[in-house]
Order: C-alpha cells, then sequence, then structure tokens
C-alpha cells in the first residue's frame, strides 16, 4: 500500500515515531471494539450454555467443547447441510443472472446512444428508492400465476432482468471511466455492439464485475424476506430460514448451539471477504464514489 | 489491437455514412437490445405490481376477499386518526437523523485517519469492513439481542467498572438506540468510499496549504472537505434510502412488534404489520406509497441543496 | 485492472452452467406438487411428532401424498396470509382461535360440517369443544387440545420463602398478599414473586369475567368500560411499586413465548400462560414447576373456559377436502395419529383418546391433564367470538400495559385510552 504513503505532507507531525503509536493504539481500540462482538459470539459457540449469561464478558471459555456445532448441524429434522447446498445453489444461479444482465444494461447505458436514454436512466434511478413492500403482494400473484411459489425461481429469475438497480448503476459508474476511445475505435473497425460489450468492456471490467459478484452473492446469501414469503417446505430452506426456525425452535438452552450455527453461517461471507478484499474494495472503491 | 483500428478511421466512417435514418434505426435496435432484460423486468416486476399497489392504496383490501374502492380514504386516515403512523414516522425519523450524520461522521473520522498512510492499513480496513459485510443477517440481528440483553455483554463490561446497565432493548428510552448503535458499528462501507475519495485529492494543495501556514482544522475545512463533497453528497443519499427502508433489525430485536410501547416501531415494521398482522393490505399500500414519496422528498432535497455545498471542480 | 478474474472459457464454461443447473435441479426444489399441502406453526419436537404421524397416516393411505410446512409463530401469519391471498392457500391448516374468526369471516374456511359423521368422526368431543370451533353454527376446526389459562408456579422458590403457594380458589387480593409475604421472606435475588400479568389480554379476560363481565360483547363491541380497564392497570401498578412483580423493563423481554418469560428467565416464581405451554414451559427450567387456575373473586363467577389450543382447519379453496377431512381424524380422534402427537398441542378433547395417551405420558403431561379434569367442572360459559380486529385489541393491551408500566401515563389514563383506540379499532374493522 505504497500509494498512501505520504499523501498529506502538509501535516506531518513534530514527533512522527510517537503520534504515530498513539494513532496505531486509537486504531488498535476501535478495532477491538469492533471485533468484540463477533469474537464474542465464536467464543460463545465454544462454551457450556449455561456459562454464557451471568456476568461473563469475556472472550475465553472455562472449557472449550465443540459439541454445539453437531449438535446444532443436526439440530433439526433436515440438517443444516441441506440449507448450506440450497443456498449456494441459489446465491450462485442469482450471481450470475446480476452481473450478466446488470452488465448488459450497464453498457446500453454507459455505452450506447438511443431514444429515451436519459428517461430510462433516471426511471432506473428512482426504483432504487423503491422499498420492496410497494410490490411484495402484487409480485407474489405473479409468480403465484407461473406457479412458481414454493421454488427458488422467485429468489433467482429476477436477477436475470436486473431488478436490482444498484448493481446497473455501480457498473453504469465504472464503464463510464473506460477510455471511450476503445470502443470507438473498435466501432469504427466493424464491431457490433455486442462484440465491443463482450470483447473490450467485460474484459476491462473484472474489477467491478467482481465487486458485483461479490455483493451479490452476499446479499442473495444474507436474504431473509424474500425466502419467507416464496420458501415452504423446509427441505428447500436456506440457511437463514433455517437459522430463524432454529431460534423457533430452541430455547434459552441452547443459546450455543444457535450461536455455532450463526457463526457457520457467516463462514461463507468470511471466506468470500478473505479471499477478495482487495477486488472488492478496488471495486467499491473505483465505481461508488465518481459523480 | 487499438493501434491497428486508428490507422483505417476514415474508411470506416464511409461505411457509415449511407443512411443516417438506418444507424439511427440500427442504434436504437442495438440499445434496446441491450437494455431489454431491464425494461422486461422493469414492466414486469416493478412497475406492474408497483402500479397495482398503487391502484390497492385507495381500497379497502384484507387481503382475501375483492378490494373495494374507498378513494383517498386511507390517506385521510393516515394523517387524521392513526397515532400509530406518527409514531412510526416519530422512530424512523429519529432513526434516519441520528444513525446517517453518525454513521458518516465516524466513517468519515476514521477514513482520515486510515489515509495518512500507515502500516498494516489493509488489516484495519479490513476489520472495520467486516460488521457492514455481515450486514443484517438473522445472526447479527440475534447477537445484537443477546448484546444488549439485561445480562448481556454490555452489562457485563459496565459491571466490572461498578454500573448497574439497564435492560437497553427492552426499555422504552434507550431501545431505538441499540439500532442506532447496530447501524453505526457497520460504517464499513461510506468508510471506504471516503477512502477512495481522500485518495483523489491531489496532494499538492496540502503542500501549498501547508507552506501558507494553514492549520490542519483549516486544511481540513479548506481542502478536504470541499473536495470530498460530492463523495459525502453519495454517501449520505444511498445511506439516507438505506436507513428508510431498514426493517430486518427492528423486526428481530422486538419480534416483529416494535416494542416497547412502539420505541422500535420502524414505518416498514408497521408497514408489516398492518398487511400481515391485520391484513389490511389496501391501507399498508397507502403506507408504502406514502414511504416512497417520503423517500423521494429527502432525495429531492439532498440532491437540490448540492448546489449550496457541493463542490464541482468542472 | 487487466487482469482477468478468470478465463474466457471458464467465463463461458460458468455460464452455460448456469443455464443447465436449472434443469438438473428441476425435479427437486424448482417444481410444484400437487398434493394435500399442510401447515402449522410451532418448533422442532411439535414437528417431529407432526412428521412421525403424518407418515403413519401415508403409510395407510398410500394414494394421499402430503407436504408439510412449519414455521415459528411470528412467520407464520405472514406467510399464511400471503399465500391465500395469493390463492395458494395451504390444504390443511393450523388454526388459532382468534384467527378462526377472521379467516373464517372471509370466506377462506371451508364449514366441516358435511364431513361429520363420516371422515370426521368427533361427536365424543362434546358440546363444548364443538362451539369452541364454530362460528354462527358453522364447524370451522377439529379441536387439537383443550386449554385453559393457568398460573404456573415454582413450588422451589414459593418452599423457600415459606410461603404456601396459590392454589384453586384463590382471591385476587389473596393473590397481591402471598407475592407481599413472599417479597417479605425472598432470598434469591433479582427474582420476584410474580410476572407482570397486566400485558395478558387471557388474564385480563379472567379478571373481567369473574366480575361478569367480558372482553367482548356478543355484537362485537367491548365488554367493559374505561374505569374497569383503569382498576386493572391499577393492580399491577400497585404490584409493581411495591416489588411483588417484575419491573417492568424485565417483563418488556417477554414476547409471548415460553423462552422469553421472566420465570424461565429466572426472573419470578410465577408466570402466566395457557395450560398446554405448560411442558415447554417445564422443559425450559431446571425447577419444577406445577400449575393451577387464574385467582378468583368471593362469589364472582367462573372465570375460565376452555377454548382450543388450536384447531386444524380446510381451505375454502382445498382441492381433496374429503382426504383431508380423513387426515385431520386420523390426527385428533385416531389412536395410532393422537398418540404419536402426544400432548404437544393440549389435552385431547375426547375422553377415549386421552386414555389411550395417558400410559404413555410423563409427570409434567399428567399434570396437565389432571388440571384439566380438575378444571372441567368449575368452567364457564363460552365467551361470543371475538370481532374482527380483537387481534390488534391485544396488541393495544400489550403496548398500554408497557406504557403504564414505564409510566408514561397513568393506570387511569391507560383504561381510559385502552377503551379510546379498541373502540376506534373495533368500529373500523
Amino acid at each position: 500500500m505504497t500509494d498512501a504513503s505520504n499523501n498529506m505532507p502538509g501535516l506531518q507531525p513534530k514527533h512522527p515515531r510517537l503520534t504515530s503509536t498513539l494513532r496505531h493504539a486509537l486504531l488498535i481500540a476501535v478495532c477491538f471494539v469492533m471485533i468484540y462482538p463477533i469474537l464474542w459470539m465464536l467464543s460463545g459457540s465454544l462454551r457450556p450454555p449455561e456459562e454464557l449469561f451471568g456476568g461473563d464478558a469475556g472472550l475465553v471459555p472455562s472449557q472449550v467443547t465443540i459439541s454445539a456445532y453437531p449438535d446444532g448441524w443436526f439440530g433439526l429434522q433436515i440438517s443444516f447441510g441441506r440449507f448450506f447446498v440450497n443456498s449456494l445453489i441459489i446465491a450462485v444461479l442469482s450471481t450470475i443472472g446480476n452481473v450478466l444482465a446488470a452488465s448488459l444494461v450497464a453498457y446500453a447505458f454507459a455505452r450506447l446512444r438511443f431514444f429515451g436514454q436519459r428517461f430510462w436512466f433516471a426511471l432506473m434511478l428512482g426504483t432504487l428508492m423503491l422499498p420492496y413492500h410497494v410490490t411484495l403482494i402484487p409480485q407474489y400473484v405473479l409468480f403465484r400465476s407461473l406457479d412458481m411459489v414454493n421454488t427458488w425461481w422467485p429468489l433467482i429469475l429476477p436477477k436475470y432482468f436486473a431488478v436490482d438497480a444498484f448493481f446497473i448503476f455501480l457498473m453504469v459508474q465504472f464503464f463510464r471511466g473506460i477510455p471511450r476511445e476503445l470502443d470507438e475505435a473498435a466501432r469504427m473497425d466493424g464491431c457490433s455492439p455486442w462484440r465491443i460489450y463482450w470483447k473490450i468492456i467485460l474484459p476491462l471490467s473484472m474489477p467491478v464485475l467482481a465487486t458485483a459478484a461479490i455483493f451479490s452473492f452476499i446479499w442473495t446469501w444474507e436474504d431473509f424476506f424474500g425466502p419467507l414469503i416464496y420458501i415452504s417446505e423446509m427441505r428447500n430452506y436456506t440457511v437463514q430460514l433455517g437459522l430463524r426456525s432454529f431460534i423457533d425452535s430452541s430455547g434459552t438452552s441452547s443459546w450455543n448451539e444457535l450461536f455455532a450455527m450463526s457463526v457457520l453461517s457467516l463462514v461463507p461471507i468470511f471466506l468470500i471477504f478473505l479471499f477478495f478484499q482487495r477486488l472488492l474494495i478496488e471495486g467499491i472503491a473505483t465505481t461508488g464514489m465518481k459523480r | 489491437m487499438a493501434e491497428q483500428t486508428l490507422s483505417r478511421p476514415a474508411a470506416a466512417r464511409m461505411r457509415a455514412s449511407p443512411s443516417r435514418l438506418g444507424a439511427a434505426m440500427r442504434r436504437n435496435g442495438a440499445g434496446y437490445l441491450f437494455l431489454a432484460p431491464w425494461l422486461l423486468g422493469f414492466f414486469l416486476l416493478t412497475l406492474g405490481p408497483a402500479l397495482a399497489s398503487l391502484y390497492l392504496s385507495f381500497t379497502d383490501f384484507d387481503l382475501l376477499t375483492t378490494p373495494e374502492f374507498i378513494g383517498a380514504q386511507n390517506y385521510v386516515r393516515m394523517v387524521t386518526q392513526d397515532p400509530k403512523f406518527a409514531a412510526s414516522m416519530k422512530v424512523t425519523l429519529l432513526y434516519v437523523l441520528l444513525s446517517v450524520p453518525l454513521k458518516l461522521a465516524f466513517a468519515l473520522a476514521v477514513a482520515m485517519l486510515l489515509n495518512r498512510g500507515m502500516q498494516g492499513l489493509p488489516v484495519y480496513r479490513a476489520i472495520f469492513y467486516l460488521p457492514s459485510l455481515l450486514g443484517t443477517s438473522v445472526a447479527i440481528a440475534v447477537l445484537w439481542r443477546q448484546l444488549f440483553a439485561s445480562d448481556g455483554l454490555v452489562n457485563s463490561l459496565l459491571a466490572q467498572i461498578g454500573i448497574e446497565g439497564p435492560s437497553w432493548i427492552s426499555n422504552p428510552n434507550y431501545s431505538l438506540y441499540t439500532l442506532v448503535v447496530l447501524s453505526v458499528w457497520q460504517f464499513g462501507s461510506p468508510m471506504i468510499i471516503f477512502l477512495a475519495g481522500l485518495r483523489q485529492i491531489p496532494t499538492d494543495m496540502y503542500e501549498a496549504a501547508s507552506l501558507d501556514g494553514a492549520s490542519p482544522t483549516r486544511q481540513f475545512l479548506r481542502i478536504t472537505l470541499p473536495l470530498l463533497s460530492p463523495v459525502v453528497f453519495f454517501n449520505l443519499v444511498i445511506q439516507t434510502i438505506e436507513a428508510f427502508k431498514a426493517f430486518t433489525p427492528a423486526f428481530i430485536i422486538s419480534g416483529g412488534s416494535g416494542g416497547p410501547i412502539n420505541s422500535t416501531l420502524f414505518y416498514t415494521l408497521y408497514l408489516y404489520q398492518e398487511a400481515f398482522g391485520y391484513f389490511r393490505m389496501g391501507y399498508a399500500s397507502a403506507l408504502a406509497w406514502v414511504l416512497v414519496i417520503i423517500i423521494a422528498i429527502f432525495t429531492a432535497i439532498s440532491f437540490l441543496s448540492t448546489k449550496y455545498w457541493v463542490h464541482h471542480d468542472d | 485492472m487487466t487482469t482477468p478474474l478468470m478465463g474466457r472459457r471458464r467465463f463461458i464454461g460458468a455460464g452455460m452452467l448456469a443455464a443447465g443447473l436449472p434443469l438438473l435441479i428441476g425435479r427437486a426444489a424448482l417444481a410444484q406438487q400437487s398434493a394435500i399441502r399442510m401447515i402449522w406453526w410451532g418448533g422442532d419436537e411439535r414437528a417431529r411428532r407432526t412428521e412421525a404421524a403424518v407418515a403413519l397416516f401415508r403409510e395407510k393411505h398410500p394414494e394421499i401424498s402430503i407436504q408439510t410446512e412449519s414455521m415459528g409463530w411470528d412467520d407464520y401469519w405472514a406467510r399464511l396470509a400471503t399465500q391465500v391471498a395469493g390463492g395458494n392457500a395451504p390444504d390443511f391448516i393450523q388454526m388459532d382461535y382468534r384467527y378462526m374468526f377472521e379467516y373464517a369471516r372471509r370466506g377462506a374456511l371451508l364449514p366441516l360440517n358435511q364431513f361429520l359423521g363420516n371422515e370426521l368422526k368427533i361427536a365424543d368431543f362434546g358440546e363444548a369443544n364443538l362451539a369452541s370451533c364454530s362460528m354462527d353454527g358453522k364447524l370451522y376446526g377439529g379441536n387439537v387440545g383443550v386449554n385453559a389459562y393457568t398460573l404456573l408456579l415454582d413450588g422451589a422458590a414459593w418452599d423457600e420463602a415459606g410461603v404456601e403457594m396459590p392454589a384453586y380458589g384463590m382471591t385476587w387480593d389473596g393473590f397481591a398478599e402471598k407475592c407481599a409475604a413472599f417479597t417479605e421472606a425472598n432470598q434469591r435475588p433479582r427474582v420476584f414473586a410474580t410476572a407482570d400479568g397486566s400485558c395478558q389480554e387471557a388474564l385480563f379476560e379472567a379478571w373481567l369475567r369473574a366480575q361478569g363481565k367480558a372482553l367482548y360483547t356478543p355484537e362485537g363491541t367491548l365488554g367493559f368500560n374505561a374505569e374497569d380497564a383503569g382498576r386493572w392497570f391499577a393492580y399491577w401498578a400497585e404490584m409493581r411499586d411495591a416489588g411483588y412483580c417484575v419491573p417492568a423493563d424485565v417483563q418488556a423481554l417477554y414476547k409471548f413465548s415460553p423462552e422469553t418469560s421472566p420465570i424461565v428467565q429466572r426472573r419470578s416464581a410465577t408466570d402466566f400462560g395457557h395450560s398446554n405451554q405448560f411442558v415447554a414451559f417445564q422443559m425450559l427450567v431446571d425447577a419444577e414447576l406445577s400449575l393451577t387456575s387464574t385467582p378468583v373473586l368471593p362469589d364472582g363467577q367462573p372465570p375460565q373456559y376452555f377454548k382450543p389450543s388450536q384447531m386444524f382447519s380446510i381451505s375454502s379453496k382445498a382441492k381433496d377436502p374429503a382426504a383431508t377431512a380423513r387426515l385431520i381424524n386420523f390426527l385428533i380422534a385416531e389412536p395410532e395419529g393422537a398418540k404419536l402427537l402426544g400432548l404437544d398441542r393440549g389435552v385431547p378433547a375426547s375422553a377415549a383418546i386421552r386414555d389411550v395417551i395417558a400410559s404413555d405420558l410423563d409427570e409434567p403431561g399428567r399434570k396437565v391433564v389432571r388440571f384439566i379434569s380438575d378444571m372441567t367442572p368449575q368452567i364457564g360459559m363460552l365467551p361470543p367470538s371475538p370481532p374482527q380486529g380483537a387481534g390488534e385489541v391485544n396488541d393495544t393491551i400489550i403496548r398500554i400495559s408497557q406504557e403504564v408500566g414505564f409510566k408514561a401515563v397513568t393506570p387511569e389514563q391507560g383504561g381510559a385510552n385502552l377503551v379510546d383506540e379498541a373502540t376506534s379499532i373495533l368500529g373500523r374493522a
């Protein structure tokens, strides 16, 4: 991260080492507060349930037991393994749909010229403000008439129609930053818009595609309301629904199991973050802030 | 590849010229072809349902029997005889007005701390970003409920310094603030956008300013803030809309009731109750449309205000 | 920036996989089945028992296929409402006493009278247990469990304080005195004599009924006035101020589930609930619990009545109502099915079925059955059916009890507000 060094030479302090230590101390303190709750949940999943409450704020369990994990995993009629597979399929299919559809549409908005472009763009941005409650019941009736209730289609299909304007917006911002000369040259050369999209824009847009894919995956993974309304059979449940049933069916006696399953439900998100951190942050940084 | 294509621009121009009308048609055709997925989705999944719910907002519709047209009665009732509407509006506005500025201020402060080129930046950045990544999942809401329980983590920590904390989430004086804290805790994504914005401010501006003897505060007010204002604006709009639409944390923390005493009755939660708890889909649709209007007003105000505080360098 | 994340070929491959995957999983989750769809709310224990009973039914009737769904109470009504609204109502619906009227009134439930004596052999449930599942003379559900409202008691805590536990026949003043004695002698830190009952609609109803009043009149208006409600809130305000019942911020943690109740959280020695929840309460605490009826008034009316803990109803859109009725009969009126359900949903209405399951019961189960038998002679008339909007009135009682608890309003003001708001809700519905 050399790019960040010397960013503000005007603010060179008089005692660089001292202030730097102070700043690190401050940051470490804030960091600690930030992740303490998560660590506490992790440690809670490893201790016997009766130790969770009643004044113990420490992170180190007096005895470590991992039994909450298998107990929780098989704690419902259907194991969490099934829920993870379900969530994974839904999230992967949704992600592919989102990236494909949003990039097509964003390409049209960012690079093509057509009648009504500004109008549609404004409308698209307008949908960002629409709370999903507005469309909930009519959408349900629609999917019902298509015989898709209690299937995964209502969760997946909309993604192939780029209904989440956020991703379009993200990509439009990025595409606009790609030098126009590139595709203009290609057009002169007789390239069709499709080829320009496929051969020039997409390969140059990997950071934003990755960002969109990662967000898409995470948001689908975390979605609670959609599955709640559309998925009814337990064997089709997502992880979030499984977790919710777990809260319903287990009492205060098995908080450690609930925590254990909560921890597991966060693992995929955490892994993605770990591996794609640089891409993700680069993606947000290069798109979100442009006008 | 680019060089090769640039060498033949004239030929291409000649090929494109014969029919301007045809070219325009082709251009429109291509544009709409690429737009097609969104257009389909927009009409079928957004506009159609939205119009349907707009119609429903003028009806008495209990989900089970046919909607009955009642004119603007739902809207009239909302402003004249519905104390819960007023209560939920108050809770939501309070939440938006508290959580958004706090979150942005926090995000900006941390971004500035991180920006001064330091070791371990990616690690710090990652840790700060983690909570907002975990977002609104059920697990986080569960965690929050336990943190602020009367014998939860927060009170255990307070007890160690001799303070007996209240039962945060079940006390109407504090419950909303636990949700504000949750929102501020997830300051990661505006922080990263701020970081990116700070990077774009040319360093020579600071150099010049410090040569002129400007204090760090003055540099912040005169350089950082104005140049960062488009980013602040972007964050402000996005976070405000998100805050208005917030649902899951309040739903899980209050068990869906918005209690105690309506203290966490977010507008969306009230809407949900009216629709699915009391079977008043017509009224709920009207509530949803009022929410759309309020969000639109807030966004419009933000946009209109930009000319007074958002700096454009071009 | 130009480094591709994945090779182009792999990218295309992923796209093709995306197109093909739906075909692969199409049979599993993406296809809709037509069968009896059965839906209920409840925890895992209930799901296990119900699935076992349904499996046995499938064995006996291989021609009927059954698809089950279950979820928690909070999610249940939202899901059911959306499904019914979407024209996708489940055939077999577990119903709640209050919601039964909401759904039946809107024509969403099928009257079961046509099946009586044929598919549905529930004549031995008795007149009262059929009437409690009926509206306007039509039967809308099979009674799954007889329920009464109870005091739940932690015997050891009361013993330790040297106070005799509340028992049947105790008056409201007597209850307050016992709580006072408990508070005086109590050694347990943070434990109070009782939970705050002011938010419990059913307890309020029992208190009203003892005075010859009711929550609702047969005409669907309020059966009590502002002064009654004010006295109710004042009774509990005194209990609270004296430290007999838990403070408002402890009570507010209660989300109407055993898990969140003060007695399970070890904050009170007494709590309130329906008798069918007793076993669930007992499973959550180490202390041995017992149950008794709610307080009475000297020379008062019987406060209690039996209502169905749950009922099994059939959607008016059911594809095969006769088969669904057969399934209901199997679960509530045939020994094999009823035995598998056990006491989980309440004490069976049929005496014959009660005898059949008696042998399998553990101690808490036996206590509940004994309680219902003991109560039977003391039981009063069934109240008129709750009017439309009753659910919202219940929410209002809860909210106002909190307002009084946190001293946002006085008990008198709370009583007046309750009557005002409830009247407006009922007038609107």
